[in-house]
């Protein structure tokens, strides 16, 4: 769980850990807040993170994390906690959830006994459009969502909340958004299982390319400035005309990620392979989640929907590269839906 | 990377087909899994070679457990995976590779004009 200084974390948290449902899940905190989070599986981190020697920010490890992690499986192994349902890490303001999630993939004996389940970002609905105006680390924590719960909302304007759902819907178009009015919010909709994708936000992410193909919105146009403009983030949905090649796929991403990782804030989508089930597919910057081949598809919608968060990476550029690797891939790309957040 | 073979970490491209090799309960199933994972890192090497080729580089399966590249100059590097293997390239490449490039997408699309050298 993530989101700027005084956006409502700790308020939500303490919320949500009161509920029976939740009472076997442990809790890693940054600091103990002002507000007094009252949990029997409460740990403290002090986040300190370690730089891996090719350097980049988001292939980082989480030294506090990985021994907090160890230190519960432990204490569970021991009998001293009984048995754990799930760990809710909560983050500073400013902490990219990246370190997280690459510290969990990579640890010999994490990798394991955790999975990644949600990455929970709470946006202020008074102050978030601020937040999003002067901070590009909080674009970057909301391109890593898999759930967005706006909070305040019962203080907020409406004409504040719409344009602000709208811009946090164009950033992602894949994260579920959830209100919390005075810190409320339904743990079992906030933590819904089947994790990193749902048939709801599927609906809900894709409504718009159910048709067919959208044109580039027109800020896209040759010439524009502010479109070329490198800290854009622009948002990319799009399906495949037939099933793809998981090998050639993989091997185009992979390259992309290498080429221009850091620019790709998330991809997070389903891919029609060929076989029953998709292959999940779910990415933070470098750090992919291990794909699952899923048995079945989530809903009646069979096709291939990616969504691709990039910085600087127009939509042409993504879909005139998959386009040359057409014969490779097995499938044409087709556009689904292209933002441009203002 | 084989069944019980210690590898601390599987790349994200083989997890799909690795997770099925090494679930599987039955030697039949895990037999054909087994022949599945082989033509998968031989579609692999394939793919990966059609685009190494823009940048004078070739790619071939070592022992089914590494890849070895090799570039034009006779030098060659042992990777692990796809994860390992760009910037193994972009060393002996001398450059980035980059599936954005316009340059590989003329040669990929079949571009006689094209030379990435």
């Amino acid at each position: 769980m993530t989101g700027f200084l005084g956006s409502g974390k700790t308020t939500l948290l303490s919320r949500v850990l009161s509920a029976p449902s939740l009472e076997n899940t442990a809790v890693i905190v940054n600091e103990f807040g002002k507000v007094g989070l009252d949990h029997h599986l409460l740990r403290r981190a002090d986040e300190k993170t370690v730089l891996l020697d090719h350097g980049c920010v988001c292939c980082t490890t989480r030294e506090d994390l990985v021994s907090a992690l160890l230190e519960l499986l432990n204490e569970e192994g021991r009998g001293e906690t009984p048995a754990l349902d799930r760990v809710v890490v909560e983050t500073s303001g400013l902490a990219d959830p990246a370190p997280i999630l690459f510290t969990v993939f990579s640890h010999p004996v994490l990798q394991h006994h955790y999975r990644v389940d949600l990455v929970i970002v709470t946006v202020d609905a008074v102050n978030g459009e601020l937040h999003l105006d002067r901070n590009p680390e909080s674009t970057k924590q909301v391109a890593a969502a898999d759930v967005i719960v706006l909070t305040k909302t019962d203080v907020a304007k409406a004409s504040v909340t719409g344009p602000l759902r709208a811009r946090l819907r164009n950033v992602n178009p894949s994260a579920g958004i959830i209100d919390a009015p005075f810190g409320e919010v339904n743990p079992e909709e906030l933590l819904r299982p089947a994790a990193g994708w749902s048939p709801s936000e599927t609906r809900d992410g894709f409504s718009h390319g159910a048709n067919g193909s959208v044109p580039f919105p027109e800020t896209l146009a040759v010439g524009d400035e502010e479109a070329r403009h490198t800290s854009r983030t622009h948002s990319t949905s799009l399906t495949f005309d037939g099933p793809v090649d998981w090998a050639a796929f993989g091997t185009w991403f992979s390259m992309l990620l290498h080429a221009r990782g850091e620019d790709v804030l998330r991809v997070k989508g389903l891919l029609d392979v060929g076989e029953a089930g998709p292959v999940l597919l779910n990415g933070v910057q470098h750090v992919v989640h291990p794909p699952d081949h899923l048995e079945e598809w989530p809903d009646e919608d069979r096709q291939t929907r990616v969504v691709f968060i990039t910085r600087g990476i127009r939509s042409e550029e993504l879909l005139d590269s998959l386009k040359a690797f057409r014969s490779i891939i097995g499938a044409g790309p087709r556009l689904l839906e292209a933002n441009v957040p203002t | 990377m084989l069944c019980g073979e210690f590898v601390s970490q599987l790349h994200w491209t083989e997890r799909p087909v690795e997770r099925r090799a090494c679930a599987s309960e039955d030697a039949r199933a895990r037999d054909d899994n087994q022949r599945l994972r082989r033509r998968e890192r031989i579609r692999r090497t394939a793919v990966a070679n059609e685009v190494l080729r823009f940048y004078g580089l070739r790619v071939q399966d070592w022992a089914g457990r590494k890849y070895i590249l090799r570039d034009g100059k006779g030098r060659s590097a042992l990777v692990q995976d796809l994860g390992s293997l760009w910037p193994e390239a972009r060393k002996l490449a001398g450059r980035p590779l980059d599936p954005l490039d316009p340059a590989l997408h003329a040669a990929l699309l079949g571009d006689p004009t094209v030379n990435g050298g």
